[in-house]
């Protein structure tokens, strides 16, 4: 890999590796569970159904996101830029 | 590959007040993103803010930041852009903030032509103070001062600027973040007033009371009247109404037309001061 992952230790990671197009590639996804508000947002803009609510008592709605197979993943980057938390990295 | 919001950052501010899926967060995002775009050291930039949702943006970013009276955040950051005309001013702004309470600061920020640029989000009301109805509260809505429904007509926050000589105006919705990062680049570059209004969702006050209670409701809301400008340009006043338009209303770059560019600003406000500086200097 070329470009330096930073995630920090606190997030939750997923990785896989993934075909964008015809080029081999490898996704890895950063999540800080913390952080995050459990607005669904990351649910509904992403065009591959990479992300999924499940159910979290201590969150305002009782719910949080997990990635449900992160080899769907086609690094669109909506999930990063219209999460309103800063919870989500992908590099 | 992941964008590093962490240098930007006050990150034991972090996770913000605003509510879960608050719009405004996407807008801080756009913003951080073109702040790299443009390259502007973190030193050089000042982020001014008034009061409201919107305004407790700058207590989350690790630069030069002041957050100042209701409404007043452009007359603080005209003050600051005078006094050192080296520094980037940034003003992110709410709607009420902007063309409610500092309504009259806005135009006539706006009419100096000064180098800075003004980030309005508007949510369509009051967030902070209970839901009360705003100036971009459009007709037939409903917000806690306005039980039956708005009666009162909207401003359009990008006519209203371009008519009072802002040298760059441009609205984008936060489903668009890219739209948005781009424009707001586009307003950091451009020497001049730039004014970039992100429409963004309020479902805790605005949704709630307009049975849209979660963020995706009203961002697809939101998307439902997205128009963009070059598509509005040929369609009927009567069918754009309740729409939102989209897209770069005046940028000053290339050749225009007489009407889009009727109100060209003469000059940069910043630039004709210090000529006043320097005459004053030769009177001593």
């Amino acid at each position: 890999m070329s470009e330096k992952i930073n995630i920090p230790d606190h997030y939750s990671k997923w990785e896989s590796d993934v075909k964008i197009g015809k080029k081999d590639d490898h996704v890895t996804i950063g999540y800080w569970r913390d952080g995050c508000k459990g607005c669904g947002i990351c649910v509904d803009v992403c065009p591959k159904q990479v992300w999924e609510l499940i159910e979290a008592k201590d969150k305002w709605n009782g719910q949080v996101v997990q990635v449900t197979d992160a080899s769907k993943c086609i690094k669109c980057m909506l999930c990063e830029i219209h999460c309103p938390d800063f919870c989500i990295k992908i590099y | 590959m992941a964008f590093e919001y962490e240098k930007y950052l006050r990150m034991d501010k972090i996770p913000h007040l605003w509510c879960p899926g608050c719009g405004i967060g996407v807008v801080l995002k756009a913003m951080l993103r073109s702040v790299e775009n443009v390259g502007w050291e973190k030193n050089d930039i000042a982020f001014v803010s008034g009061i409201g949702c919107t305004s407790r943006a700058p207590g989350y970013i690790d630069c030069n930041t002041l957050h100042t009276t209701h409404g007043r955040a452009l007359s603080f950051a005209t003050g600051i852009k005078l006094a050192q005309p080296a520094k980037h001013v940034v003003i992110f702004s709410g709607d009420g903030d902007a063309t409610a309470i500092g309504g009259n600061h806005f135009i006539h920020a706006c009419r100096r032509n000064i180098d800075m640029t003004l980030v309005v989000v508007n949510n369509n009301t009051y967030g902070m103070t209970g839901g009360q109805h705003s100036p971009t509260t459009p007709i037939g809505y409903k917000a806690s001062t306005t039980v039956y429904g708005n009666i009162d007509p909207t401003f359009d926050i990008c006519l209203l600027a371009k008519a009072a000589g802002a040298s760059y105006v441009a609205r984008a919705t936060v489903n668009k973040g890219k739209m948005l990062e781009k424009y707001i680049t586009k307003g950091f570059e451009h020497k001049g007033f730039s004014v970039i209004v992100a429409t963004a969702n309020c479902h805790t006050q605005f949704g709630r009371k307009n049975k849209m209670s979660d963020p995706i409701s009203v961002r697809k809301w939101i998307e439902s009247r997205e128009i963009p400008i070059e598509k509005a340009r040929t369609m009927k006043a009567a069918e754009l109404n309740d729409k939102i338009i989209t897209g770069e209303f005046i940028t000053h770059e290339e050749e225009t037309t007489w009407w889009e560019n009727y109100n060209h600003p003469i000059h940069e406000y910043t630039e004709a001061y210090q000529t006043i500086r320097d005459k004053a200097q030769e009177r001593k």
